[in-house]
């Protein structure tokens, strides 16, 4: 009886501020989706982060014959040149681990990464392929020193610090998840506003009814759970629809990214999705709620 | 059932209190006239007893309940004890007679076979029965009336508080209306009437309290409108 009541009198309401409650629900679902990409990203770079730092290295490119490298002078390394470069690199203070990748190594590396090109594959020669050391630091913050010693250096074409590309990458999706949550704030603000009138609008249009409701002693609640009510389901419905936006953008979006990355690289899951959307749908019904109490306390005075 | 000790209301912005210093008591199964010019106090003295206005100074007791002490979230609970009849009747205009009388006892939760058992009683009462599923607009004046009373008297409340019931309504037709009023409070509900109608006053021959800028001026069982009107 009491259930039948008051879903009955919230689709009358939902019904009459019809454009309204399209409002809302637009309002809300853009908001929450908002929300939901912001929280993905700093999701998935944190992820990402505890992923790659352990694999930053610095990679110490050696001449090649015939580089373009204004360093090398077009001349190859010598095997003198590259023993006394792995002694410096092995006596420097921070370093952990020196690797030498020789020249098939680095092409067979190439030829996996680059599968997908076989042409590009098939242009290469094993002599094209740069040797190089790879360096693991103790600690990846601490690179500069490390760098600075070994560029310059006869036989050295190239430095290149992973970290530097990665962090401009992190800086990147942090600045997009921070704009994603700038404009979450101001369309959360916005569908509050929103669900506020929507519900004066609704408590205005009954006003006879809960006038009589007030007179014969129905309870606040009873009164007003039905514009309540009309706020979360409006809040719902947005929640439905972000919950959808955030779907495709798990896989539009982050599986892009993942695949760009290649394979093993640490994958936003569903579960992470599942989780944001129970997040963003909590914050939205809290905030119809919150809006639709705050706005009948000062329109239905009971 | 009824009872003011020395009640002085103010309300904001106004300089004249609209009720000041009143006394007074209406026991149990009273039936009670209202009088007095407009603006006189009548309607506030109903509103406080509803607790929908708070008094400046002074005890209000209603039903055993001191409504100073009364808070907010009972107050829907004492409202269940009283009735209310207005002047402009009321109703909501797209539900029938019967769905009018239902929806008093829906909103505070009454079981449904309940109401299915107690409205056609009520409606039969107040002498409407056969017109249960007729819409309000297709009513006369006076049954509108018998419509309100109705759903005042669903719930079988203890008091029962009328606004100038009749004030929209012919003389005629009237006395059907205080007829009902009269059936009602044979039941042993208290009724408190706010009228401005001498005819009505004079032929009921019940207690006339009347007010004048707020403050009780008479007070007298089985008494008349007054001879200066």
């Amino acid at each position: 009886m009491r259930a039948n009541f008051i879903f009955s009198e919230v689709w009358i309401g939902l019904r009459r501020n019809l454009t309204m409650t399209i409002a809302v629900v637009i309002t809300v679902a853009v908001g929450m989706a908002m929300l939901g990409v912001g929280l993905l990203i700093n999701t998935q770079v944190s992820m990402l982060k505890t992923f790659w730092y352990d694999k930053v290295e610095i990679s110490v490119f050696l001449c090649t014959k015939g580089s373009a490298i204004p360093a090398c002078n077009g001349k190859a390394v010598t095997p003198a040149q590259t023993k006394a470069l792995e002694a410096r690199l092995k006596g420097l203070q921070g370093v952990k681990e020196v690797f030498y990748e020789d020249q098939t190594t680095a092409y067979d590396n190439f030829k996996t990464a680059y599968q997908g090109s076989p042409t590009l594959v098939e242009a290469t020669r094993v002599e094209d392929m740069p040797q190089s050391f790879r360096v693991k630091l103790v600690d990846p913050d601490n690179y500069q020193p490390v760098v600075q010693a070994v560029k310059g250096q006869p036989g050295v074409s190239q430095v290149m610090d992973h970290k530097q590309l990665i962090n401009k990458f992190f800086d990147m999706l942090d600045k997009l998840s921070f704009y994603a949550l700038a404009v979450a704030i101001i369309l959360v603000l916005a569908a509050a506003l929103l669900i506020g009138n929507t519900v004066r609008l609704s408590a205005f249009n009954r006003r006879r009814e809960t006038g009589i409701m007030r007179l014969v002693g129905a309870s606040n609640l009873y009164i007003q759970l039905p514009f309540v009510m009309e706020g979360v389901i409006a809040g719902l419905i947005g929640g439905v629809f972000a919950a959808i936006i955030l779907i495709v953008t798990k896989v539009l979006l982050f599986e892009e990214i993942a695949g760009y990355f290649g394979s093993g690289m640490a994958q936003l899951g569903w579960d992470s999705v599942a989780q944001t959307i129970t997040v963003t749908m909590g914050i939205g019904v809290v905030i119809c709620v919150l809006a639709s109490f705050v706005t009948l306390r000062r329109y239905l005075r009971v | 059932m009824i009872h003011f000790d020395n009640v002085t209301k103010v309300y904001a912005n106004q300089n004249r209190p609209a009720l000041d210093h009143v006394s007074v008591d209406v026991d149990k199964g009273e039936f009670v006239f209202l009088v007095g010019p407009s603006g006189s106090g009548k309607s506030t003295f109903l509103r406080l007893v509803l607790k929908e206005e708070r008094p400046n100074s002074g005890a209000i007791h209603v039903a055993g309940k001191d409504l100073a002490r009364l808070s907010n979230f009972k107050v829907p609970h004492l409202r269940r004890r009283i009735g209310c009849v207005f002047q402009d009747f009321r109703l909501l205009p797209n539900k029938n007679v019967y769905e009018n009388v239902a929806f008093a006892l829906e909103v505070i939760g009454k079981p449904r076979r309940f109401i299915r058992k107690v409205v056609p009683e009520v409606i039969e009462l107040v002498g409407l029965e056969g017109k249960a599923h007729r819409m309000p607009d297709e009513l006369s004046g006076g049954e509108q009336q018998r419509v309100a009373m109705a759903r005042a008297f669903v719930n079988r409340p203890m008091i029962l508080l009328a606004d100038e019931p009749t004030g929209n309504i012919d003389p005629a037709t009237s006395i059907g209306i205080m007829k009902v009023l009269d059936r009602i409070n044979r039941t042993g509900t208290t009724v408190v009437m706010a009228t401005h109608d001498a005819a009505i006053v004079d032929s009921m021959r019940k207690r006339v309290v009347e007010l004048e800028d707020g403050k009780i001026v008479r007070d007298q069982s089985r008494g008349v409108y007054g001879q200066a009107y």
